[in-house]
């Protein structure tokens, strides 16, 4: 019996649920600090605490999906030491946010390239609106739109393609190879999907920088919140077939225990399928709740909303996940693959539904200071569940489980 | 796919086809369920103030400097000499060609206020006179309630109705005489943001989505109802009231303060709930560019109106000069302006030649 099974067998779900407490008042008290509009530092205006908590996350996910700083382990300060180790990492998921944010977009693409990255390239270049409140709401949803093309291509990348095609080079060959791959994708998607959005965020529109939206006659709304829904149902699939389903079925496709291409594309032409899948089935049961959606509607009538709803859906489940992994041991572990991914899939979609209950309920007045109700346009969940599915990957990332799972071996 | 199918219906025909309900209920039993709301000759509305804020910037300065949008409005030291107000005079003529008068929302600076009601209006006078039947507070917004002193003062037996959904801040407000004051954060002083002290002593009518039996509305007279969509908004307030006209021979127009839950949403909402509905005209901030900045939603909203086939259409205050400009140009029959305004002391830095707001002074009639 291998130590992981064993690790296994012997989980006690009552530490599980006390740990997830934990993250959960750890999540509460972060909130309270740097999120609550009315208490300290007031991040959520709401699109500023977005794009930090979005790159936060994006950091964290650089570090351990594409380059994969485990392999490099051993070259760490405090290899030994699991905690000291872990606030290191922490420390440096930190200040990778704080250089990407408003070293790398601000400072340098913004004020260098691309305007719209940078509040002040955005105050400088003077017109209508621009002045410093919005330029920075507007140069955060570039960011946000920009870092959730990263988190696609590099989730599908550490789920798909693995080490394909570096498989026989070393770690820091791959890791160098993959950050300029997953790159090279992620502009492609976001030059499609949101650079014609952000381009259109100012008056007159920056026609001749992005396109008039193409998908607006097709889904009814010119915003890239169809574009940012639909990534995120696609997330979903990615994430769960990963961690619920252990990875199949897309590791049938391996050849000789190596990832391949064939595993790659099949993965991403899969888990696209099934995001839009997910999306359809999502607005249609929204229309059954609020009505059809219809062009020029607001708040739950408006298409635009409709979308993003689904992905701040997709991604509550996508915690659900991330909860039921780690804290309760990916509840069931008997029986056939095949049975335990279904039985997994549907309890984290009822811990999904507790979640968006949650979020919608009267308690999220008094944890997030919340108004009330549903599609306030400033109310984005997102931010919430990010920051939550942040602080849940720092502890089984960084800190490798610690303190409910002591160690690996 | 249905719901492009949808889409385009609504494009090409301004029928929203599926906004009959949930499919639950067959069209007979939809109509059965249908409120009549009676109707009226005609609806004047005077625009008293639309300018909430004179200088955007400083407004917008305010905001980013106390956390954004979704920070309760109390806890924003506002400057004081950018406040202005939201308040409009509406004046309803009966079938049988009698004159009624409900004043929505109190403004934001009582001085502003006072300015408006005494010097730029006769809205000192017809209150004093008991010729005003009622008050109507859109929503608890700072730039349609903060004012009220103005009004409570020449008149506090009047009967009120107000969202059932206020925080004890506005309630003190309304009731107990309070002086609100909000931290500023460079020197630490405690600073006036309001207050009243003329508590509303008449009958407060706190509306909730239900309406009074629940039909959903509140029958304030014949051919006109109210409406309260309880929505979340900006600055920590939640819920909206809308006025309703049912205008003889033309049909429905909506009245609001600042149309939070959305103009197309207003109208469908007539359409599946009042008998004989057709669409007519609309007046007041319609919260689309309240910043003077775009977004490809506020597009849809152009397509949306130019379907809905709204014969009238009236705006000022959070609707954005550049949507009113961008709607015109498109067709969208956004009723101009005058250069009245001019003639106030004070106008809003982003008001344009082109007259696309139905500005201070203004009048309009469906």
């Amino acid at each position: 019996m291998n130590a992981s099974t064993e690790t296994e067998k012997n989980f006690n779900y009552f530490f599980g649920l006390l740990n997830f407490a934990a993250v959960f008042c750890i999540v509460w008290f972060l909130w309270y600090v740097f999120m609550n509009p009315n208490t300290v530092m007031k991040l959520y205006t709401p699109m500023y605490g977005f794009s930090l908590v979005v790159v936060f996350l994006s950091g964290i996910i650089l570090m351990t999906k594409v380059i994969d700083y485990s392999a490099f382990k051993d070259n760490l300060p405090a290899k030994d030491n699991l905690i000291l180790r872990g606030i290191i990492l922490t420390v440096v998921s930190f200040i990778l946010m704080l250089f990407i944010n408003y070293i790398i977009f601000w400072g340098f693409i913004g004020k260098y390239g691309i305007a719209y990255f940078s509040p002040d390239s955005i105050v400088a270049a003077g017109g209508i609106g621009a002045e410093p409140f919005t330029a920075r709401e507007n140069a955060s949803t570039a960011i946000v739109y920009f870092l959730t093309a990263f988190l696609w291509i590099s989730l599908l990348w550490s789920v798909g393609f693995g080490r394909w095609p570096w498989q026989k080079l070393s770690s820091g060959v791959v890791a160098w190879s993959r950050v300029f791959a997953i790159f090279f994708f992620v502009s492609i998607v976001y030059a499609v999907l949101f650079h014609p959005h952000v381009c259109y965020l100012f008056y007159p529109a920056q026609s001749k920088a992005g396109v008039d939206p193409w998908w607006g006659e097709l889904v009814g709304t010119g915003s890239a919140f169809f574009g940012l829904g639909l990534v995120l149902c696609i997330l979903f699939w990615i994430i769960v077939s990963d961690m619920l389903w252990e990875g199949y079925p897309w590791k049938l496709l391996q050849k000789d225990g190596e990832d391949t291409f064939v595993k790659g594309l099949i993965t991403f032409i899969a888990t696209f399928v099934l995001g839009i899948i997910i999306l359809f089935i999502l607005t249609k049961i929204m229309n059954v709740v609020w009505d059809e959606a219809f062009v020029g509607g607001q708040y739950t009538d408006g298409p635009d909303f409709r979308y993003i709803h689904a992905g701040e859906i997709a991604v509550f489940f996508i915690l659900a996940v991330f909860i039921l992994k780690n804290y309760f041991n990916n509840f069931p572990n008997a029986g056939p693959l095949w049975l335990k991914a279904v039985i997994r899939t549907l309890i984290a979609m009822a811990i999904g539904m507790l979640i968006y209950w949650f979020y919608y309920s009267p308690l999220a007045v008094f944890f997030l200071a919340r108004v009330e109700g549903f599609a306030q346009p400033d109310d984005k969940s997102l931010v919430w569940t990010l920051l939550f599915l942040s602080i849940i990957m720092i502890q089984w990332e960084f800190f490798e489980g610690w303190p409910l799972k002591k160690s690996k071996d | 796919m249905k719901r492009r199918t949808f889409l385009k219906s609504m494009a090409a025909t301004g029928v929203a086809a599926s906004m009959t309900g949930a499919g639950v209920l067959t069209r007979e039993a939809e109509a059965a369920k249908k409120i009549d709301i009676g109707e009226v000759k005609s609806v004047k509305v005077d625009v008293l103030t639309e300018t909430s804020w004179f200088n955007n910037d400083i407004f917008k300065k305010n905001i980013m400097d106390y956390g954004g949008v979704m920070t309760n409005q109390y806890t924003i030291p506002w400057e004081w000499d950018n406040a202005g107000g939201y308040s409009t005079l509406i004046t309803v003529t009966t079938l049988e060609g009698d004159e009624r008068k409900i004043l929505m929302d109190f403004g934001w600076q009582k001085e502003w206020m006072d300015y408006i009601y005494e010097e730029k209006s006769d809205v000192a006078s017809l209150i004093e006179k008991n010729e005003i039947d009622f008050y109507v507070l859109s929503h608890f917004h700072l730039d349609h309630l903060w004012g009220i002193e103005s009004t409570l003062k020449r008149k506090q037996d009047i009967t009120l109705y107000a969202p059932k959904t206020y925080y004890p801040e506005d309630m003190a407000l309304l009731k107990d005489k309070a002086h609100h004051k909000a931290k500023d954060k460079n020197t630490g002083k405690m600073m006036h943001i309001c207050k009243n002290d003329y508590p509303h002593k008449g009958k407060l009518i706190l509306c909730d989505p239900k309406g009074e039996k629940g039909e959903g509305i509140y029958r304030l007279m014949d051919g006109v109802a109210m409406r309260m969509f309880d929505v979340p908004i900006l600055f920590r307030v939640r819920g909206e009231n809308v006025l309703y006209f049912n205008v003889k021979d033309k049909g429905i127009v909506t009245v609001t303060g600042c149309c939070h839950p959305g103009v197309l949403s207003l109208l469908s909402y007539a359409r599946k709930n009042f008998k004989g509905y057709k669409p007519y005209g609309c007046y007041g901030g319609l919260h689309i560019t309240l910043f003077e900045t775009w977004d490809p939603k506020f597009d849809d909203i152009i397509k949306g109106v130019k379907a809905f086939k709204i014969k009238k259409l009236g705006c000022n205050h959070c609707t954005g000069w550049i949507w009113a400009e961008k709607a015109t140009a498109a067709g969208v029959p956004v009723v101009k302006g005058t250069d009245k305004y001019k003639t106030y002391k004070r106008y809003s830095t982003v008001a344009k030649a082109s007259n696309v707001f139905l500005t201070n002074g203004d009048t309009v009639t469906f």
